[in-house]
């Protein structure tokens, strides 16, 4: 198990940030937070790149800063690799060379190269010059070059922003694959929950330069729908249901993918890639694409419909003017969110431990992977 | 680590090589170092094919203005004999106790000339002010000392303030005439003898007399060879052969010790 | 040319290349410490580094002679520590030359060095590399066109140095008399022909040497547009 424990302070002219927070990083953490949330600030601090800081960053039993005892590791010492938003190639050397800059700086030397350029799919571009590349080449070159130093975690910071949706979706399964293959503690910074939510076991929420949430991802993305039910102003994130879960069937004969919710199904359209059966598929719906039907719908094009009952209404206590409330419904012991006008609850009554039917389309189940 | 140990070794290694280049240097027997006045370099350079012819001593020449090596001398430049163009330098090295006693002596005495380069200037040229006249800085160089004494002998230093352009030594002052770039001025007649020019020789009576001095650097390894050079060319023969390029006679000199009268006195009419 | 002069030009090629050396290793550091310095002494140091640029090179001479002089502090060190005289040495124009040549080297590569920013010597580091080897592995060849730029320009303006050299050097044959004195000195003796040789070598040296500068930087310029 790899921990790291952050406590300490930094701060800029008008930007203060400040953490408190021990994480357990298994698999991809996510860094959540919109600009300005500090998300580049933390990944530099742990990286060693930030100079100001004071207080103590510990990975694992290794002490990377600590002000209290002076002590402040150098980041080539540090054994972290960090890739930037602007991939920061060397452009003085071609793809393989600056592959081979990483390798040879490297202590411990378990890969080698030419895996490396097949696992990122590079090895057509290994000779190329890297200002000839395009933005997603790029970045698959600057990752390929940071798994080479062989780190003991991985920064990413929002490692896909520059890129277009096909580059994004293939450097994020890659990330991914990588994070499998190597068995790699990542720690992922981005604005975009769709990435996060995707990819991430965990994850941490950063807003004006505190944590103010970690956790299981769905579980965290899930305190997020609360937290924008009550200042919606905010605009924190699109509310949604953030699920994993097993495929019953890659394909049910009529174009669509079933998802297994213990008794009940899930339907949503085949997705191109191999699936097996009983693989877990991490997929979101949001609030506002879920309606709810007092009786189960039968003569409907609405594919799913889920039975459950309600758990919650939520309303924003803040902002009178919000005519809208997020409802969480249990399903088969699934939370779901469900964003209706308020006219709507009041229409039909809706109140807590009622049973209801959930109804969305197939379409609705959204994965940002495929 | 290693790349930061290497960059200071560089650093030195790079110094030391450049103090071996200079103690390699030093190793050589050094020649007669002759610091001269740029104006008698020329005239020195002749001299010095019948000094070696003599003697078998190897002269090295450094050519500069007076002020410059002076300034050197005596902020420890290795030249073994200094050959002044005029005699307030080699006074005041004397007075510093930076040359071997007795050994400052007037090799020359310079002579002024008149130089036009369009038209056979005459003397009585001087009375009309031109537009532009050529001398040397009165205040730093011994021509434009007496070059500004002749012309207030003759009473018209005040007439030509507004025409002079003071080059910062003679050399300077003859190119500006040469070249045409100013019609006329007052340069060293040696000058004129050198580039074969003809001109006019200001009398020596209208100025005290341009004293060309030298004297022995103390404390250098060169000692009797620069005595050599000194008795060289203060010989008879040698001072007439320094006459014949355009200075007065040295024997004037002994004759003329009291200075002159007429100077201070800032007459009023031209006489030329 | 007549050997004496060639003498001149021996001893100038040779100042001028050790000079640029020494320019390169003292002007690196201080440039890289000038790029990445954010105290307000900086404009005081940059100040300092560009003073060659405006001062007239007399002045520079005249206060190098006082204190390279036997009879004052820098001089007598530098004659306990090699025991040789400072002033009116090869070393003393070299001294002077690494002076007054200082921001053509300085100015050029700390530009550069503020050009390529903290970024890739971030990506540097992410990958391992401590500050000396992303030197040599990052910044030196990212900034290759700027140092030949710094090297030559050091080179041509110490060649072209008289002034300085004039003060200090005294002018003596085979170890401080450079071309640009020995021209002058030509001057001085109406030897106009010797000049015209002399000053028409160094104009065409100066051309060949700023053009091949600038046919070195021509393919970088391309790349970068």
């Amino acid at each position: 198990m790899t921990i790291l424990s952050l406590d300490f302070s930094l701060s800029y002219q008008a930007f203060n940030f400040k953490i408190n927070q021990t994480l357990n990083l298994t698999g991809i953490t996510g860094v959540f937070g919109h600009s300005g949330s500090g998300k580049s600030t933390l990944l530099r601090a742990i990286a060693g790149l930030e100079k100001n800081i004071t207080g103590a960053i510990i990975f694992n039993d290794k002490t990377l800063t600590d002000t209290t005892k002076n002590l402040c590791q150098k980041p080539e010492q540090r054994n972290i690799s960090l890739v930037f938003q602007d991939s920061r190639l060397f452009t003085h050397l071609t793809v393989r060379d600056n592959l081979k800059y990483a390798a040879k700086r490297c202590t411990n030397s378990q890969l080698n190269i030419a895996d490396i350029l097949k696992l990122t799919e590079l090895e057509a571009l290994a000779d190329a010059n890297v200002v000839e590349l395009s933005s997603g080449q790029k970045q698959r070159v600057a990752l390929a070059r940071a798994l080479l130093t062989e780190p003991k975690l991985l920064l990413l910071d929002e490692p896909l922003s520059a890129l277009d949706q096909a580059s994004k979706t293939k450097l994020l399964s890659l990330i991914v694959k990588v994070q499998q293959q190597l068995s790699l503690p990542i720690l992922y910074v981005s604005h975009s929950l769709d990435e996060l939510q995707q990819v991430c076991d965990n994850l941490l929420i950063l807003s004006q330069g505190k944590a103010i949430n970690y956790g299981n991802i769905h579980y965290t993305i899930h305190q997020l729908n609360f937290m924008s039910a009550h200042l919606p102003s905010e605009r924190l994130i699109h509310q949604q249901t953030s699920l994993s879960l097993p495929i019953a069937s890659t394909d049910n004969g009529q174009g669509l993918m079933v998802l297994t919710l213990a008794e009940q199904k899930i339907l949503l359209p085949s997705l191109p890639g191999t699936f097996i059966k009983n693989q877990h598929l991490r997929c979101f719906i949001l609030a506002s694409d879920i309606s709810i039907c007092l009786s189960e719908p039968q003569n409907s094009t609405i594919v799913n419909h889920l039975s459950g009952n309600i758990n919650a209404i939520e309303s924003s206590t803040t902002d009178k003017a919000t005519h809208s409330v997020l409802i969480t419904v249990i399903c088969s012991g699934q939370e779901f969110f469900v964003h209706i006008s308020t006219f709507s609850q009041q229409k039909l009554a809706l109140c807590i431990n009622q049973q209801v039917y959930l109804q969305f389309k197939a379409g609705a189940v959204r994965t940002y992977l495929y | 680590m290693l790349l930061s140990t290497l960059y200071p070794l560089i650093l030195i290694s790079s110094l030391l090589c450049m103090s071996l280049s200079v103690a390699s240097n030093h190793n050589i027997e050094q020649p007669l170092r002759i610091a001269v006045a740029a104006n008698f370099t020329p005239v020195l350079k002749k001299l010095l094919i019948e000094f070696h012819q003599q003697t078998n001593i190897n002269t090295q020449i450094i050519s500069g203005a007076t002020g410059a090596l002076f300034l050197q001398i005596k902020h420890g430049a290795p030249f073994d004999i200094y050959i002044a163009a005029d005699s307030i330098r080699p006074q005041r090295l004397e007075q510093q106790n930076l040359i071997l006693t007795d050994s400052r002596k007037t090799y020359a005495i310079g002579q002024l000339a008149l130089l036009s380069m369009n038209k056979k200037s005459r003397l009585s040229d001087l009375a009309r002010p031109p537009k532009y006249f050529a001398i040397a800085n009165p205040d730093i160089a011994p021509y434009g000392k007496a070059a500004k004494q002749t012309l207030q002998y003759l009473g018209l230093w005040q007439q030509y303030q507004h025409s002079l352009i003071t080059g910062i030594n003679i050399n300077q002052t003859f190119a500006q005439v040469r070249s045409q770039a100013v019609s006329s001025g007052l340069v060293a007649n040696s000058q004129l003898v050198l580039n074969k020019l003809d001109g006019v020789v200001i009398p020596s009576s209208y100025h005290h007399p341009i004293q060309q001095q030298l004297v022995i650097i103390k404390n250098r390894d060169n000692i009797a060879q620069a005595k050599r050079l000194s008795q060289f060319l203060l010989s008879p023969k040698i001072q007439q052969t320094i006459v014949s390029f355009g200075y007065a006679n040295n024997a004037l000199l002994l004759q003329e010790k009291a200075p002159h009268k007429k100077v201070q006195q800032e007459k009023s009419n031209a006489k030329p | 040319m007549p050997s004496p002069d060639l003498l001149a030009l021996a001893v100038t090629l040779k100042m001028a290349a050790l000079t640029t050396v020494i320019l390169l290793l003292i002007g690196t550091p201080l440039a890289w410490f000038l790029a990445k310095m954010t105290s307000r002494f900086k404009v005081i140091i940059e100040a300092i580094v560009a003073l060659p640029l405006v001062l007239p090179p007399t002045v520079l001479g005249f206060y190098l002679l006082i204190a390279f002089s036997p009879q004052h502090l820098p001089g007598q060190i530098w004659q306990q520590a090699t025991g040789q005289q400072l002033a009116f040495s090869f070393s003393a124009i070299v001294i002077g030359s690494v002076l007054y040549s200082l921001p053509f080297v300085v100015q050029p590569l700390q530009k550069a060095f503020e050009q390529l920013g903290d970024s890739v010597l971030e990506a540097g580091a992410m990958l391992g590399a401590g500050p000396i080897d992303r030197f040599f592995t990052i910044v030196l060849p990212l900034t290759k066109a700027s140092f030949i730029t710094a090297a030559s320009l050091g080179f041509a303006h110490t060649v072209g140095e008289f002034g300085v050299i004039l003060m200090i050097g005294g002018n003596i044959p085979g170890e401080t008399r450079v071309l640009s004195i020995a021209l002058f000195d030509h001057v001085e003796a109406f030897d106009y022909a010797k000049a015209h040789v002399l000053a028409i070598s160094l104009l065409i040296g100066s051309m060949i040497l700023l053009a091949g500068v600038y046919l070195l930087n021509l393919p970088h310029r391309k790349t970068r547009k």
